[in-house]
């Protein structure tokens, strides 16, 4: 099997990825590409623990770039997981064909501007969804599995502008 | 003894509500701090839980509801460094009951030993009786 959902979410692994996603598609692994996590001996052993039963690996992006393509080939299947746009933007500039984002969870911070309950945008986040779009990467917006999937650009048009 | 501080970090509306149920069975509750992690960013949460347990010179409890959640998860975050801080997780109302009832007899690791052995024990199955 291979990889069963590619998500950007700030909370990285929490309640809606283990829970909801989790009881839906039954990951056997959950990758975390995030340079800072990487870097943290403390933060991988948090995040491993927060999903009992599946392993964790704890990537930078680079890492995960240049590993993507195994995951093809390992039994079960996988989660993705990416803190932010940029982040997403950089793992397919760093050479993973990923085909498509959920995103799942951007929340409120300063400078940001609600998309809707769960997704804020600022300019650099909008500039990194446009790039991905161009590179023909699929955004939808949705929280967990019962809620409706919605392209991003039909949410907001700043996304959807070239 | 020193009053074991508690502050309840749930989903949604879940602390709030189960606050307002514990004073329907214990009366008048004080002196417990509620959060909801509703909008808020894994960084933002844990910034405000942290800001919440500051004064906790003498540790306290941070009630989650599951493990593996973004309560759970930032409250971890937020006590990294502070031994005297305990993470529990699975609060329900008889857990809740039973730490108003003891938080003035017990220091925290001993209260929440406690809370977690009643906690457990709280969960039961009654099959319903044959006609």
């Amino acid at each position: 099997m291979s990889w069963l959902l590619h998500r950007v979410d700030d909370r990285l692994i929490h309640g809606q990825v283990v829970i909801a996603w989790g009881h839906r598609y039954h990951p056997r692994r959950i990758w975390v590409a995030d340079d800072a996590s990487a870097a943290s001996p403390w933060e991988r052993d948090l995040l491993s623990s927060a999903a009992p039963g599946i392993e964790v690996r704890v990537l930078t992006v680079a890492e995960a770039a240049a590993e993507y393509g195994a995951e093809a080939e390992a039994p079960g299947g996988a989660f993705l997981l990416v803190r932010d746009l940029r982040i997403a933007l950089a793992l397919v500039e760093s050479g993973a064909p990923v085909p498509s984002f959920n995103l799942g969870g951007l929340h409120y911070a300063p400078g940001k501007e609600k998309v809707n309950d769960y997704i804020y945008l600022d300019a650099d986040d909008r500039r990194a969804a446009r790039a991905l779009l161009g590179r023909g990467v699929t955004l939808e917006v949705q929280d967990v599995p019962a809620s409706r999937s919605q392209a991003l650009t039909a949410l907001d048009a700043e996304c959807a502008a070239s | 003894m020193q009053r074991v501080p508690a502050l309840l970090v749930m989903h949604a509306d879940l602390a709030a509500a189960l606050l307002r149920a514990g004073e329907k069975v214990y009366g008048r509750i004080e002196e417990v701090d509620l959060l909801s992690n509703e909008g808020l960013s894994r960084e933002a949460l844990e910034h405000e839980i942290a800001r919440r347990v500051a004064g906790w010179t003498a540790g306290g409890l941070v009630l989650t509801d599951f493990w593996g959640g973004s309560c759970h998860i930032c409250g971890v975050a937020a006590a990294r460094g502070r031994g005297e801080i305990v993470i529990m997780t699975g609060l329900n109302l008889p857990t809740l009951l039973d730490y108003l009832h003891n938080r003035d007899q017990y220091g925290v690791a001993d209260l929440a030993d406690r809370l977690r052995t009643k906690g457990q024990a709280s969960i039961r199955i009654q099959r319903g009786q044959a006609a």
